[in-house]
């Protein structure tokens, strides 16, 4: 049960423990920008010590971003996801590479299709795109359907 | 009984539709009902086909499934090292018009707009009857002197 980890991260950043606890193995962290990776450091340190993934949310009607850290225990076997939101104009955020080394190609990935900026990420270049000229294509604003259209017109 | 053996070779093109090598393009599920002529059960090497691992060896190039924009460079420098005579196969639905990812951002929506292609076969995935098909037809056509593109 991840009630001691709740109250790790109830105690240190004055959340409500019963707010953290998601399920009988699973806690959620809403954390704010400027202390995310102080409480994604505390989580490796209680445990966490697999980063599963960086995926990234776009709300935007609300002008933001949300970057999801989804962690693993091997030894709790319990799974702990931390949520961060940025703004969405010029997004940036601190890379978590200095953590998780693994972090790198997720957080590449990330930037490639939302176009964050993971400051202190050694290596950002294009994954998988080739000559991308649009904005990145997991945005919301990407119309798919007419760039596919204008793109492989010639195709029909 | 004689049907069944196989006919002698009587020319170069006899000998060619006899032994094609075959080097493999796949990216998605087009593969999986190749697969039982690749194993014993539909058994592709009675027909003297060979799956090699270099395209120059190659003399059928096989494109199975969806192919990205980024593929579809890798695909054209591989046929691009393929030897005369080449024949080039698609499977399925993908390659032919971008299938399930007709809309997607990076597929391709037609193959034959950047390589030559000169066997489709239908099906998502196709079925193993209709690629026995395609061989027995590609077959014939160059033992008829097809060259390919």
């Amino acid at each position: 049960m991840p009630e001691d980890i709740a109250a790790a991260l109830a105690s240190r950043f004055g959340e409500s423990v019963s707010d953290l606890i998601l399920g009988e193995r699973s806690i959620l962290f809403k954390a704010e920008k400027d202390a995310f990776h102080e409480a994604l450091s505390l989580l490796k340190t209680l445990g966490f010590e697999h980063l599963s993934d960086v995926s990234v949310v776009d709300y935007m009607s609300e002008g933001e971003f949300e970057v999801v850290y989804h962690l693993w225990s091997h030894a709790r076997k319990e799974r702990a996801t931390q949520k961060v939101r940025i703004p969405r104009e010029s997004p940036a955020i601190d890379s978590v590479v200095d953590l998780w080394p693994g972090a790198q190609i997720h957080e590449r990935e990330a930037h490639e299709l939302f176009g964050i900026r993971f400051e202190g990420n050694p290596d950002l270049s294009p994954l998988f795109l080739e000559d991308w000229k649009e904005i990145p294509p997991f945005r919301k604003d990407f119309d798919t359907r007419a760039y596919v259209k204008k793109r492989y017109e010639a195709d029909e | 009984m004689s049907k069944v053996l196989p006919q002698a070779i009587k020319s170069k093109a006899d000998a060619s539709a006899n032994s094609l090598w075959v080097i493999n393009y796949f990216t998605a599920c087009g593969f999986l009902e190749l697969l039982p002529w690749v194993g014993s059960g539909y058994d592709m090497e009675r027909f003297g086909i060979l799956a090699v691992s270099t395209p120059r060896h190659a003399d059928v190039f096989i494109i199975a499934g969806y192919v990205t924009e980024k593929a579809v460079n890798r695909i054209k420098r591989i046929y691009d090292q393929m030897p005369s005579p080449k024949y080039v196969m698609a499977l399925g639905s993908c390659p032919m018009t971008g299938g399930m990812y007709w809309d997607s951002y990076s597929t391709v929506k037609r193959i034959d707009k950047y390589i030559p292609v000169d066997l489709w076969v239908l099906g998502c995935p196709p079925k193993p009857e209709n690629i026995g098909h395609a061989i027995v037809m590609a077959m014939n056509a160059i033992k008829k002197g097809f060259k390919g593109h």
